[in-house]
């Protein structure tokens, strides 16, 4: 009986140290994918230029670049189009909601029930192209009025 | 010799496992991939979070079902059990905190007075609050319903780290890390099993959400960036490897009481 527990200990202690072998192989491995997608949003944030300041939350300028091509889109009554745009924005705020909240919660939180009220409007049965246009300027005004205070 | 059997008896018909290292491992990595699973199938899926809830909810009583109906341990089952309950516990607190706009100071509270409400009637009710001993339906009941509360508790609790305490993921392991090494320490130490079993249980959850959140959020916030499919995957793997090897082991202790 405590041959057969102290052999499965010890298998699982292999096993932990088989796991964080590959903890460290993978964060190594996406090294390069994680470095080009910093300079894709740096290079993003480079192009509107130098009124963006970053906001307490980090540089949220990938970001407010998904949200203004929905917008464009919005406009140009192309509401469809906008609603598949707008879940780019979705699941990139979602996914690095773990890293962005704790920097400043209020105004994550401002944010996302900006995006969520967007997501509504265009996700709405029948969305409306005034309520959407209404919507993402808000969620525009929002993000700029975060970038302006830090 | 007639105690020794009825205590072996007793301990046969336990049916939840011993909290041995491969328990806490695989309760931690069930923690994480019960949130990040649910959010895949809210978000990336497409599915919404009520319906997300709805087939959580469905899939849990399904599997609670299951592990009631045995009458003996079904590792399994009683892993399935517990990533939904994760799953459903942690479904709870954010439909309190994003749906119905409930502060995490308020939810952290009630849930923390539920769990002493529960452990209080099932003392109270069957005289002990051993894991060792839940081998009738009614302390299976209490078990189950102590869980669900200790991740929906756990749940507002790391929350309410996160958005007082500005407390990221990295000092999020850091600090649930040592908590749960004082636990440890104070198990070790010969305080109160139950005590200590349940803190360790309640920490873990947190704990649990940090480390998946170290592991998959990106380099530029402090992340290793592996990302949430990889990090899903090993955990996932992880944890059927290691239901495998309790199944087996429990399988062996069967075969042997059987010789006896």
């Amino acid at each position: 009986m405590p041959i057969r527990f102290s052999s499965s200990r010890r298998l699982t202690g292999r096993l932990l140290v088989l796991a964080l072998g590959c903890v460290a192989v993978l964060s190594g491995c996406s090294k390069p994918a994680a470095s080009t997608e910093h300079a894709a949003a740096a290079a993003t944030s480079a192009a509107p230029a130098s009124r963006h300041v970053a906001s307490a939350l980090g540089d949220l300028a990938s970001f407010r670049h998904i949200s203004a091509e929905v917008s464009s889109l919005v406009d140009r009554g192309n509401l469809p189009a906008a609603k598949t745009r707008i879940r780019d924005l979705e699941i990139a705020w979602d996914s690095a909601e773990a890293g962005l909240k704790p920097r400043a919660p209020a105004d994550w939180h401002q944010l996302d029930k900006a995006i969520d009220r967007a997501l509504e409007t265009l996700r709405a049965d029948t969305p409306v192209q005034q309520a959407s246009h209404a919507a993402m300027q808000n969620l525009l005004k929002t993000f700029d009025m975060l970038q302006g205070q830090a | 010799m007639e105690t020794v059997s009825a205590t072996d008896w007793r301990h046969c018909l336990n049916k939840v496992p011993e909290a041995t290292l491969s328990f806490w491992i695989i309760k931690i990595l069930s923690t994480t991939v019960g949130e990040t699973g649910a959010d895949f199938l809210a978000v990336n899926a497409g599915w919404g979070q009520n319906v997300t809830r709805g087939v959580m909810g469905a899939l849990l009583a399904l599997a609670l079902f299951l592990q009631l109906r045995g009458k003996r341990l079904a590792p399994w089952a009683y892993w399935l059990t517990v990533v939904l309950v994760s799953i459903v516990g942690t479904q709870i607190t954010d439909l309190l905190t994003d749906g119905w706009g409930i502060s995490l100071y308020v939810s952290t509270a009630v849930f923390a007075v539920l769990l002493i409400a529960i452990f209080a009637v099932w003392y109270r009710i069957e005289g002990t609050l051993s894991i060792n001993a839940v081998n009738t339906r009614r302390r299976e009941w209490f078990y189950w319903s102590a869980i669900l509360c200790t991740f929906a508790l756990g749940t507002a609790a790391g929350d309410l780290a996160t958005e007082a305490l500005n407390l990221g993921f990295v000092l999020g392991v850091a600090i649930f890390g040592i908590l749960i090494g004082l636990a440890w320490l104070a198990w070790r130490l010969r305080c109160h099993a139950v005590l200590t079993f349940w803190i360790a249980y309640i920490l873990s959850r947190p704990f649990g959400a940090s480390l998946g959140d170290l592991l998959t959020q990106a380099r530029e916030y402090g992340g290793l960036g592996m990302g949430a499919m990889w990090t899903s995957g090993l955990f996932l793997a992880s944890i059927v490897l290691l239901v495998a090897m309790q199944q087996r082991d429990f399988a062996t202790s069967n075969a042997f009481e059987a010789v006896e």
